[in-house]
């Protein structure tokens, strides 16, 4: 039998079958996706007042807003610091869980649970205990005044976003990674042994090497992650300030397109940030993805 | 293999240590403030030791707040958000794999590109398809003259309007535009061997039967991993049900709970109510992750290959 007839025919069956995901994804993936180029070309009038083209007037506009570059600076600066930590933090648990101590049970175990706590349950949380006059950092106010208060130092709060983020990324980043160190062949670990090297070098000539595939790809991911789901922190936790402090480009489309009704300002800031997302991670594949060993 | 691996077990524990603490540390001081009174907050700021008050704060969130109703639609939320990615990936799957179409890879394709642009982004735009689900169409047959047509032939143009907007399905339905499960799906199908549909067939099985009888039950450990996985994820979701529902009664919990904190500076907030709150709303997804944690994992893990 020809590997071809290990497949059904049928005309309308396969059709059939794809519609329904299909239908959801055009509706709600594609036309959406299409619209915020589309509009980006149009000054468009609040939910239905008619459209009229401007060319790219609306890239003129956004671009030589200096609110604009400062969401863009301040979320590149969060991409970077947030989700190296966020990839970073997890990969040393994981590497230390990897080990048959007796902490590595209860950790494999109690590092998950964040997955099932909300963003923005964590940033009502995070927005708490970082209160200045009544959480962690209080009695250290009370000592010496202004030493921490996320209400009026932006680098504050920026803190307070990036310990919240790293805090729900955990579990994701945490199981990919170990399960990249569990299926590195114990054969590896002997020869290694073998050859002199301890388990800290193994770090690094063994685990890190061979792990590689998996770290690229929490990184890629991460780095779309931090951009996107930042918004329910910072609704939660600053409300993008003080002083437009945490304004992250997600956050000034929010508050542009739904409170300021800037439909077309709006969809140009989409249609930038959705090419910068995509261009990110064209550039990861292509540039780092290629030299990743994905050979055992 | 024998060696002395001393020092490296004890900066692992102690790394451990600070890990498992970093996670339950929030939790805990979440827990405990909810014990507590609003005068014992004002006095100690926040609650180290667990008070008597918890059921208190507890009662309050469920009688003076909306959280309740809330809890209610976000199961549904994420209840039809699970159902429905599992039911429609696994079929959207199963035509890829199992049958001899020619624009199979432009399909996966097309799928799978949603997971590049989560929801989040893309969310103006949505919240417009969403306000009038049939603009698509109407947009279409102007474009293409249709309605000039249509027009001409029984006088007035097709401009349908249905808003799916403050309603389960709208929260649902972008949810579910998403590729993951797709893909979960066929990577398992991939897995399985030829030639057990050589043996099906043989024993004449046709699409239907073979999707019933032998796939759905070798399936099972995949549904429950996607369903804990698509779960979850309708339950903590936060900027689509934030605009997507306007009524407070149609919003999800964790929406009501970021409302349950005043935007208006001056008075100290009722913390040990709203981290109540914080409690009731994770109460339902912490228990799944115990009680199906080996699933979720398998899911994180599949997820990804």
């Amino acid at each position: 039998m020809s590997s071809e007839s290990s497949l059904f025919s049928h005309r309308w069956l396969p059709a059939l079958l794809l519609a329904p995901l299909m239908l959801l994804i055009v509706l709600f993936f594609y036309v959406p996706v299409f619209q915020a180029f589309y509009w980006s070309f149009f000054l468009e009038q609040p939910f239905g007042g008619g459209s009229e083209f401007v060319g790219l007037q609306n890239f003129q506009r956004v671009l030589s807003d200096p609110e604009f570059w400062g969401a863009t600076g301040r979320t590149v600066v969060f991409m970077l610091t947030a989700s190296s930590l966020a990839v970073v933090v997890p990969l040393m648990l994981a590497i230390a869980a990897d080990r048959k101590i007796g902490m590595s049970y209860p950790a494999r175990n109690i590092l998950v649970w964040p997955k099932g706590i909300a963003g923005a349950s964590i940033g009502v949380v995070f927005a708490f205990i970082f209160n200045p006059f009544v959480g962690l950092m209080a009695p250290l106010n009370s000592l010496f005044p202004g030493l921490w208060n996320p209400g009026i130092d932006g680098t504050d709060a920026f803190i307070t976003l990036v310990s919240a983020h790293v805090w729900s990324g955990i579990p994701f980043n945490f199981v990919i990674l170990l399960a990249g160190l569990r299926s590195i062949p114990p054969t590896m670990y002997q020869a290694a042994a073998m050859d002199g090297a301890g388990p800290w070098r193994r770090i690094f000539d063994v685990q890190l090497p061979l792990i590689m595939p998996q770290l690229f790809l929490t990184f890629v991911l991460e780095f779309t992650e931090s951009i996107t789901s930042v918004f329910a922190l910072i609704d939660t936790i600053t409300g993008g300030g003080p002083g437009g402090s945490t304004t992250l480009l997600v956050y000034k489309i929010y508050v542009d397109g739904f409170r300021g009704f800037d439909l077309s300002g709006a969809s140009t800031q989409t249609a930038i940030l959705m090419v910068f997302v995509l261009l990110l991670a064209a550039c990861q594949f292509f540039f780092i993805g290629r030299r990743i060993n994905y050979e055992r | 293999m024998v060696e002395n691996a001393r020092s490296i077990n004890i900066v692992a524990s102690i790394l451990l240590a600070i890990g498992i603490l970093y996670i339950v540390g929030p939790l805990y001081l979440t827990l405990s403030t909810a014990s507590q009174s609003y005068e014992y907050m004002l006095r100690n700021g926040l609650a180290w030791v667990p008070g008597t008050e918890l059921f208190a704060n507890m009662g309050k969130v469920i009688h003076d707040t909306r959280i309740p109703v809330q809890m209610l639609n976000s199961m549904i939320v994420a209840f039809s958000n699970a159902l429905a990615t599992c039911a429609l990936s696994f079929l959207s799957a199963y035509a890829i794999v199992y049958f001899r179409i020619r624009w199979a890879g432009v399909a996966f394709a097309l799928i799978l590109a949603t997971i590049m642009l989560p929801l989040d982004i893309r969310v103006i735009t949505t919240y417009q398809v969403a306000s009038n689900i049939f603009s698509p169409l109407n947009a279409v047959l102007d474009f293409t003259g249709l309605n000039s047509l249509i027009e001409m032939a029984f006088g007035s143009p097709v401009q349908l309007e249905l808003s799916v907007l403050d309603t389960h399905f709208g929260l649902v339905a972008p949810l579910v535009a998403h590729g993951t499960g797709t893909f979960l799906f066929r990577q398992f199908f991939m897995t399985l061997p030829k030639d057990l549909f050589k043996a099906a067939r043989m024993d004449g099985a046709g699409p239907i039967r073979f999707l019933i009888d032998i796939l759905l039950p070798l399936a099972r450990a995949s549904f429950a991993s996607l369903f804990v996985l698509t779960f979850l994820s309708g339950w903590t979701q936060y900027l689509w049900p934030l605009v997507g529902a306007s009524t407070p009664d149609m919003q999800t919990a964790v929406v009501g709970l970021a409302r349950l904190v005043p935007d208006a500076d001056g008075q100290v907030p009722d913390f040990p109510m709203i981290m109540a709150g914080a409690v009731l709303v994770s109460l339902v997804p912490l228990t799944m992750i115990a009680v199906l944690q080996r699933f979720l994992v398998q899911g994180l893990v599949l997820s990804e290959k």
